[in-house]
């Protein structure tokens, strides 16, 4: 039953079935979704490891590759992402009180000047789903922003996204202020106009293209 | 190149896009037009904030980029922000910086019910018609481009980008009300900015890039295709923009109806170009900011060089810019690009 419950998980994140209200996917109208499932499997006595382990990291990988491919975009993304935050929200208890690890803790946040938040949202979903302690700064993020949060956790990654050629030129400055403070803390930058030339040249210590790529270049961080 | 200006003298007369777009197409050499305003907004001195808010500022902007830079084809700015302002979305408006749709205006399918489809003397539209209706007068010598947003990148801006894209699956209905919304307006505008004169309008429909092609030719296509029937015709032409494409959803842009696409950098031009008719004209795409700004001349010059050595066996590309240049763009580089431009139409 605990594997069954498992499997059934693991599809609803892999398919974006949010809970047993969403419409979506059309193959699993009716059906419970990531909401009840994981309520259910909790209830059931699988340990929250084993279902942040065994099924959300495991289904999220599978939803990155599948991005990475072009078998998948944006929106199916999101409603997949959307089914893994509904379910990590019955674990986060069990974060708090120490019972299940995090991997690190990654800040995140678009920069200064730019108030898109698709692709910062994803990924922020994405990297929680993958085992992090997800610190969102939101948009908009002024760099002393930035800079108290890495004072605050030492040892946290940084992410900065960037949606505008007008906001991208606004990355550099914030790399240059937190190695200022942190010269060990490692940023990956990501976003639509930027490159991984860009990124090096702006002394990014990594470039995300995707959020699997981010996510491959945090665990290689951890 | 003489007859390529004889023909562009004339261009304010019967058919003038139709002999332009023929012109591009029959003609060996190449013509250029990158996204050049926020150069001409420095040459004058001026905040972007007031560009975008005052149709002389614009035109003064556009008209300072015109006649510094080599250009052949000159466009009016891309501000994503004007029409979802004139529908009640708040906009941050910084001096120096293009505004930004900031909040969610609608909340599901009641406020999408009850959205009403603004007039155009909503917000800054008066202005945008303005600058284009001055643009159109004054610059006699080549097409001048009205900007305008498209349909899925403007409901996207009133019901949050992130929503929208999860709501086409989870509650179509109402996604696709909005954009018959948002549809009924753009065809009011672009209809008003044919008005002014101008040669054409360059629809930005960047959100429309992140969606996969079925779903494109669904939440953007199709609308898109309602504007193109509505006002495109010989002598005024939609360029449809996608930066987010990046080779996926092609096939959409075509089937828009729109007599030109304009792609950004995320895309291999030369795939695009191949999946493209040879008689639609297919625009691009240089990157603004590692190759436009970042670099120094020379660089510029010799991407501009292998980006046309590329392509040189496709009549209908347009060499550009994948997108708008940003703020402090060097001259020296926009003026290198141009002479790339002469450089590889001399020696054919």
């Amino acid at each position: 039953m605990h594997t069954q419950l498992l499997d059934k998980l693991f599809e609803s994140v892999e398919f974006g079935k949010i809970n047993l209200a969403s419409p979506y996917p059309p193959a699993m109208k009716g059906l419970p979704g990531a909401d009840e499932i994981t309520k259910e499997a909790l209830e059931a006595g699988i340990s929250p490891d084993e279902i942040l382990n065994g099924a959300l990291i495991a289904a999220m990988d599978k939803v990155g590759k599948k991005f990475s491919e072009k078998k998948i975009f944006v929106p199916q993304m999101l409603l997949s992402a959307k089914a893994m935050s509904v379910s990590m929200n019955h674990l986060k208890p069990y974060f708090a009180d120490g019972t299940v690890k995090r991997k690190g803790v990654f800040i995140i946040g678009t920069v200064f000047g730019d108030l898109h938040d698709i692709g910062k949202n994803l990924v922020s979903m994405m990297v929680e789903g993958a085992g992090w302690e997800v610190i969102d700064l939101g948009v908009d993020v002024k760099t002393e922003t930035f800079v108290a949060k890495v004072v605050e956790y030492p040892g946290a990654l940084v992410g900065i996204s960037a949606l505008l050629t007008t906001t991208m030129v606004n990355i550099q400055p914030v790399i240059e202020a937190i190695k200022a403070v942190s010269p060990d803390t490692k940023i990956i930058v990501g976003g639509a106009p930027l490159t991984a030339d860009f990124a090096a040249s702006i002394g990014a210590d990594g470039y995300g293209k995707d959020p699997g790529e981010g996510i491959i270049w945090l665990d290689a961080q951890f | 190149m003489a007859s390529k200006y004889l023909t562009l003298v004339k261009i304010h007369s019967f058919n003038r896009m139709k002999k332009w777009i023929d012109s591009v197409l029959g003609d060996k050499k190449r013509t250029a037009f990158p996204f050049i305003t926020h150069p001409g907004i420095e040459l004058i001195g001026e905040k972007v904030s007031n560009a975008v808010s005052d149709g002389h500022v614009q035109y003064k902007a556009v008209m300072a980029a015109s006649e510094t830079f080599d250009m052949r084809v000159c466009c009016t700015m891309m501000d994503l922000t004007v029409e979802a302002e004139a529908f009640g979305a708040s906009i941050n408006m910084p001096d120096d910086e293009i505004p930004t749709v900031t909040g969610r205006l609608l909340n599901g399918a009641e406020d999408v019910e009850r959205l009403k489809v603004p007039g155009l003397e909503k917000g800054r539209l008066p202005a945008c018609l303005l600058a284009s209706s001055l643009l159109a007068e004054n610059i006699r010598d080549k097409p001048v481009f009205s900007e305008c947003i498209g349909p899925f990148s403007l409901a996207g801006r009133l019901y949050d980008m992130s929503e929208i894209m999860v709501s086409i699956y989870t509650e179509p209905e109402t996604i696709l009300l909005l954009l018959s919304k948002c549809t009924e307006f753009l065809i009011d505008y672009c209809r008003a900015l044919k008005a002014t004169g101008t040669a054409g309008v360059i629809m930005a429909e960047p959100a429309a890039g992140l969606l996969s092609n079925e779903d494109c030719l669904l939440y953007s296509s199709h609308f898109v295709k309602q504007v193109s029937d509505a006002v495109q015709d010989d002598d005024f032409t939609l360029i449809l923009h996608n930066c987010g494409n990046g080779g996926q959803c092609t096939h959409a842009m075509i089937e828009s109806g729109a007599n030109a696409l304009h792609f950004g950098n995320a895309i291999d031009i030369c795939e695009a170009l191949q999946e493209c008719p040879p008689g639609l004209i297919v625009m691009g795409n240089l990157d603004p900011v590692t190759v436009f700004k970042q670099s120094d001349p020379g660089k510029v010059k010799q991407s501009a060089l292998d980006l046309l050595n590329l392509t040189k066996s496709y009549p209908n590309f347009v060499i550009s810019s994948g997108c708008d240049l940003p703020p402090h763009t060097p001259a020296e580089n926009i003026h290198a690009f141009f002479e790339a431009v002469d450089e590889f139409n001399q020696s054919l």
